[in-house]
């Protein structure tokens, strides 16, 4: 008998079951016809077990063992019982396997996560492949679910508990060789040996604990240490998610609960839990999110003619803080950055920037101090334009002033290549008008890098009237490659994220002269789930930043983006924020928090006002899904998830809200339209008034994602 | 019949690193740093295609034990495609001129077309070494099977095994005749009657020299700024040696340091242990049409010499006796006269003998070539204040020299040096910079 999913051959007493099988996509999952003749193929094992030595999973695929649940079929799980019940499936089939009597084998080479892992687990022996490519993991918890094929109750049962417990929490992925000192494979090969190998494990003994081992396991076998192991994760989640998310919780309640039943009844808590989580709204927001970084991944723009050209070299303008993050992202791709300046105390700036970045890898030991070295390294520091003719892509990152920029890409234009491509890192200019200097400006673009570097996922690829699609394409290409998540967006002030981020940093001055204080405003914005609220985040960008940059929206945008003289007062005080140790908080000399400015009320009216969690809200959140919906009609972006993505990974919105639109969508135009129409009469008319784009949606009874 | 050079051999681009005293700001950059971001620089700018050079060499000989072939590694890590072809030569003080010397003849044969030569050294990341009684008690131990055998091997210990041999001072000491180089030194100052005084007063020359070059940016077109300290976030850009409050006065106040009691070699007037790279891009006439590449000098050719190992202080009057005779050139051709200072001594003397026929007649050279006048030799400077990074200063030496013939408008140069175990060599090129 032969299967279309799964191939099935038994071959020297040997049952081997190949994932993979016709499989033309890169990766191979869970999916409903898999799932049964995975059924299928496992009673057959029952029928035949006498006859057979042992089974052997294993993949066709070159990089993918098994890359878990299909996603698409979880969605598509309507009420709390069907997920459930799909869960439960899952967990019977991986119980017959774990129940064969004759060895089983799964021989590991390419990713085996989330479901893939579970299946794995209920093997008696893993292997696994040196690879780089093999990675083993239960990302569950990150699309706001439980693993729900058996996964949290096999997992402490091979690592132990406080393992176990690090990597359904985190969702991490760890290699073979990470695997293997868990103690959840139980050897790795080379790829090339490991079907070889497999059969011999059908004979091996389990190795013996060492005595460390033996010594580590009764230390956290016991209900006792369990408890306060658990109790410790529960301190660990709630700090890290501030309780905002649920699944985690959830995990740790049906672990904790399970800790003393048996097989059947501790499976049933799971698929129950995961019957919760999969229909409840926070897992369909970040599973939302989760399509919407797969959608990312093909570029989106206009279409381009040919493949595009590989960025092999790279080179920056401009040394300070950005200059030196994107040398580091292009020194820690290969591309040998050139770094140029016009002093050396501007290279030296650049040089700290990026080791300080390479120091954080090397910190938590992604990298080696020899790679440090050679990728540090490789950044050429210049102060001419030594080499410019092997540049494939240049980010100028120098002074924000329209002048210097243009000058600067006229005159580098003249020493590189007609192909290479020219890019601006600039926030606040526009690239319209910085593509005039260019003879050439079909290969150039924006090419904006949120600070810090190495740390913000998002880049804004800024178009104008004449670049080519190509350009675009080979950026989008380029963006992706170095890890990042870019989105298209037009020219125009602000460009995306900061142009929506602008109600947010601007509502905060009037609400405190209004009497609010800082601690009530961050606070709200914090509990909404934003990763900072607007005073400590105006802090991190620099008081003066923010000031200049909202008055190049004031006057690109009108009187709705207009700011109050808050920000301003603070600057003539020298109160810049982080950078000059006092802002809206003080700062110690390591840049470390250091208590409230209780000087700042010298500044204010004098008059204190509670408003509430609610209020304050939607005082900061309001305007900005109104200047989301003119970014729409304006074009901007083309479509609502870009706003979400870019919001998201441009300034930490909480993924648990889906993104702003998404929020918005949950909450109700119409709800959105009447409280802007409130507070345009209540508080100002400019600032709250609702678009014409919003109102029209509310009129054809539509949401932000139906457009 | 020898095979027939048929080329000419250019250089057309050439750099080095700053050097720097050993313990100092270079110590920890390893040996293939000090090279390979040199080999990128002059690459990127010529626009050479990354899989287009045809051999890296380069001179080193401290051998670091995670490098043995360090020319390979610069090759790689200068970004070089994985299929060029690297190696290391090793002729101890000359190994950069090695390098040099075999581009020169690859080249002029028409073997290849472009060769990157240099030289690099490490000399504060030379190792300790265990003695030969730890490493045969570390041997014996890993071969017993039993802990009981393990143990007997133990026992063989003795604390004096643990007393270490310090690979540079046995690197600096000649096998042949068991003299350390600052003794040949002594033993030229000796047989030459040159005083304490002279030798200071050259040392002081040389200081100066080189704080004037530093001050008129004469090394600024030669020196790649390097990244260093602990965490890479520092620049050097220039040379940590030259010694600007040096008096003849303050160097007569140094002791002797190899012949204690009666000797006239201090540390002031010799040296110093250097950390320190070069490199040079040789190319055909082929590659330079191909590369539209402008040379900045031409090498006319090189000759190496042996000689008493005690007196190797003198190698650069063979080498460069050697080197006119094989071209048919003469002293007073020379615009520009490069001797490496390895000691005020032994420069000395080589300026001496170079000029004297009967002391040149003690080494064999039946020819006095000349003074070598002052305001040809060593004009930025030598060793004695920049150091000796043993494996770079060959190449250091004509990277110098070709960017000062440049910016002199002149033609030709010569470089030579003194080789540890006996040997001199030098070669001479010709500035093509109208």
């Amino acid at each position: 008998m032969s299967y279309k999913r799964i191939s099935y051959e038994v071959k020297d007493k040997t049952a081997w079951v190949g994932f993979g099988f016709n499989c033309n996509k890169s990766m191979t999952v869970l999916d409903e016809q898999s799932l049964i003749e995975l059924r299928e193929i496992v009673e057959r094992l029952h029928v035949e077990s006498s006859k057979l030595e042992g089974v052997i999973f294993h993949s066709h695929k070159d990089r993918c063992f098994l890359a878990g649940a299909d996603i698409n079929l979880i969605d598509s799980m309507k009420t709390e019982s069907e997920a459930a019940d799909g869960a439960e499936q899952g967990q019977q089939i991986f119980n017959r396997i774990e129940d064969l009597s004759i060895p089983t084998v799964a021989a590991v080479h390419g990713v085996c996560v989330g479901g893939g892992t579970e299946l794995v687990l209920s093997c008696k022996t893993i292997i696994a492949s040196d690879d780089d490519a093999t990675a083993f993991g239960l990302p569950e918890v990150k699309l706001g679910l439980i693993p729900g094929f058996g996964g949290t109750y096999r997992m402490p049962k091979r690592i132990g508990l406080p393992a176990a417990l690090d990597l359904i929490l985190t969702g991490k992925m760890v290699k073979g060789y990470k695997a293997k000192k868990l103690g959840l494979a139980d050897e790795t090969y080379p790829k090339e040996n490991l079907l070889k190998m497999a059969p011999s494990f059908f004979t091996k003994s389990k190795k013996k604990e060492s005595l460390k081992d033996q010594l580590g396991h009764f230390a956290a076998d016991n209900f006792l240490s369990k408890k306060i192991i658990f109790q410790k994760a529960r301190e660990n989640v709630l700090s890290k998610t501030k309780g905002f998310y649920q699944a985690p919780l959830k995990i740790l309640d049906v672990m904790e609960a399970g800790m003393m039943k048996g097989r059947s009844s501790y499976l049933s808590s799971e698929s129950q839990a995961f019957g919760e989580l999969c229909v409840g709204e926070q897992s369909k927001n970040l599973r939302h999110i989760f399509f919407m970084v797969e959608e990312a991944k093909k570029y989106p723009g206009p279409e381009a003619s040919g493949s595009s050209p590989k960025l092999k070299r790279g080179a920056v303008l401009g040394a300070g803080t950005m200059g030196g993050g994107i040398a580091w992202l292009m020194a820690d791709n290969g591309m040998a950055p050139l770094m140029k300046d016009l002093n050396p105390d501007g290279l030296v700036l650049g040089l700290k920037q990026s080791s300080k970045n390479f120091a954080e890898s090397l910190k938590r030991r992604k990298m080696t101090q020899d790679e440090f070295e050679r990728k540090q390294r490789s950044i050429t520091c210049q102060l001419d334009n030594e080499g410019f003719d092997k540049v494939d892509l240049l980010i100028e990152a120098v002074v924000e002033n329209m002048d210097i920029k243009k000058k600067v890409f006229a005159d580098t234009e003249k020493y590189v290549r007609a192909d290479t491509l020219l890019t601006s890192n600039t926030s606040s200019l526009s690239v319209e008008e910085m593509s005039k200097a260019l003879e050439k400006p079909e290969r150039f673009a924006g090419l904006h890098f949120f600070n810090p570097v190495h740390r913000m996922p998002l880049v804004e690829i800024i178009t104008h009237s004449k670049v080519s699609p190509e350009t675009l394409k080979a950026l989008y290409e380029w963006v992706l490659k170095v890890k990042k998540t870019p989105v298209i967006v037009k020219d125009g002030p602000g460009f995306l994220v900061n142009r929506i981020l602008m109600p947010y940093l601007n509502e905060a001055g009037f609400l405190l002269e209004e009497g609010v204080s800082v601690k009530d405003l961050d606070d709200a914005c914090l509990n909404f789930g934003m990763p900072m609220g607007p005073c400590r985040l105006l802090d991190e960008i620099g008081i003066d930043v923010g000031v200049k940059v909202a008055h190049i929206l004031h006057e690109g945008l009108g009187d709705r983006a207009m700011a109050s003289n808050f920000s301003q007062k603070m600057v003539d005080k020298k109160w810049l924020g982080k950078i000059s140790n006092i802002g809206f908080y003080k700062y110690d000399e390591k840049g470390k928090p250091a208590g409230d400015n209780e000087e700042l009320s010298s500044l204010l009216p004098g008059k204190s006002k509670k408003m509430s969690e609610t209020d304050i809200q939607m005082r900061v959140f309001l305007p900005m899904i109104n200047e989301a919906s003119i970014i729409l009609s304006e074009g901007i972006v083309d479509r609502a998830s870009t706003v979400d993505l870019g919001l998201i990974f441009g300034i930490g919105f909480p993924p648990f809200r889906g993104g702003l639109l998404k929020y918005a969508d949950g909450e109700g135009l119409d709800r959105i339209l009447d409280a802007l129409d409130k507070y345009a009469s209540d508080v100002n008319e400019h600032r709250y008034k609702a678009s014409d784009f919003l109102k029209d949606l509310v009129q054809n009874k539509k949401k932000f994602y139906e457009i | 019949m020898a095979s027939q050079l048929t080329g000419p051999v250019y250089i057309v681009d050439a750099r080095r690193s700053p050097q720097a005293k050993s313990g100092m700001d270079l110590k920890d950059v390893q040996a293939p740093y000090l090279g390979a971001y040199l080999v990128r620089k002059m690459l990127d700018n010529l626009g050479i295609p990354d899989d287009e050079v045809d051999e890296v060499i380069f001179g080193n000989t401290g051998s670091p034990a995670k490098y043995p072939n360090v020319g390979r590694v610069i090759a790689l890590e200068a970004g070089l495609h994985k299929s060029t072809s690297g190696y290391t030569v090793h002729r101890n003080c000359a190994s950069g001129l090695e390098a040099v010397s075999q581009a020169f003849l690859k080249v002029a044969s028409g073997r290849s077309d472009v060769i990157v030569a240099g030289g690099v050294e490490n000399m504060s990341q030379m190792p300790l070494i265990y003695s030969k009684e730890m490493t045969d008690l570390f041997m014996n131990v890993m071969k017993a099977k039993t802990m009981g055998d393990k143990l007997k091997a133990l026992a063989a210990f003795r604390p004096p095994h643990l007393s270490p041999i310090i690979a540079i001072e046995q690197g600096l000491t000649d096998p042949f005749c068991g003299l350390n180089m600052g003794q040949t030194a002594e033993k030229l100052a000796r047989e030459f009657d040159i005083s304490r005084e002279q030798q200071d007063t050259f040392a002081n020359r040389s200081h100066h020299l080189a704080l004037k070059a530093q001050e008129e940016g004469r090394f600024k077109d030669e020196i790649v700024p390097l990244a260093v300290g602990e965490r890479l976030d520092k620049i050097l850009s220039t040379d940590v040696g030259p010694r600007a409050g040096s008096t003849v006065e303050g160097l007569g106040k140094m002791r002797p340091y190899f012949e204690k009691k009666s000797g006239t070699v201090t540390v002031g007037n010799a040296c110093p242990i250097t950390d320190g790279g070069s490199a040079i891009v040789f190319m055909s006439e082929a590659a330079l049409k191909k590369y539209n590449a402008t040379p900045i000098a031409r090498v006319v050719d090189y000759h190496f010499h042996g000689l008493e190992p005690e007196r190797m202080g003198m190698g650069p009057l063979l080498a460069m006796d050697g080197v006119f005779r094989r071209t048919n050139m003469t002293l007073e051709q020379m615009d520009l006269i490069e001797v490496n200072e390895a000691f005020a001594a032994q420069a000395l003397a080589v300026q001496m003998a170079m000029k004297d026929e009967k002391l040149a007649a003690r080494f064999g050279v039946d020819k006095a070539w000349g003074e070598i006048a002052d305001e040809k030799f060593n004009v930025n400077g030598g060793a004695i204040a920049l150091g000796h990074p043993v494996g770079s200063t060959g190449s250091r030496l004509v990277v110098t020299l070709a960017h000062e013939l440049k910016r002199r408008k002149a033609k030709y140069g010569v470089a030579s040096l003194c080789i540890g175990g006996g040997q001199g060599g030098a070669v001479i090129i010709e500035n093509l910079v109208k």
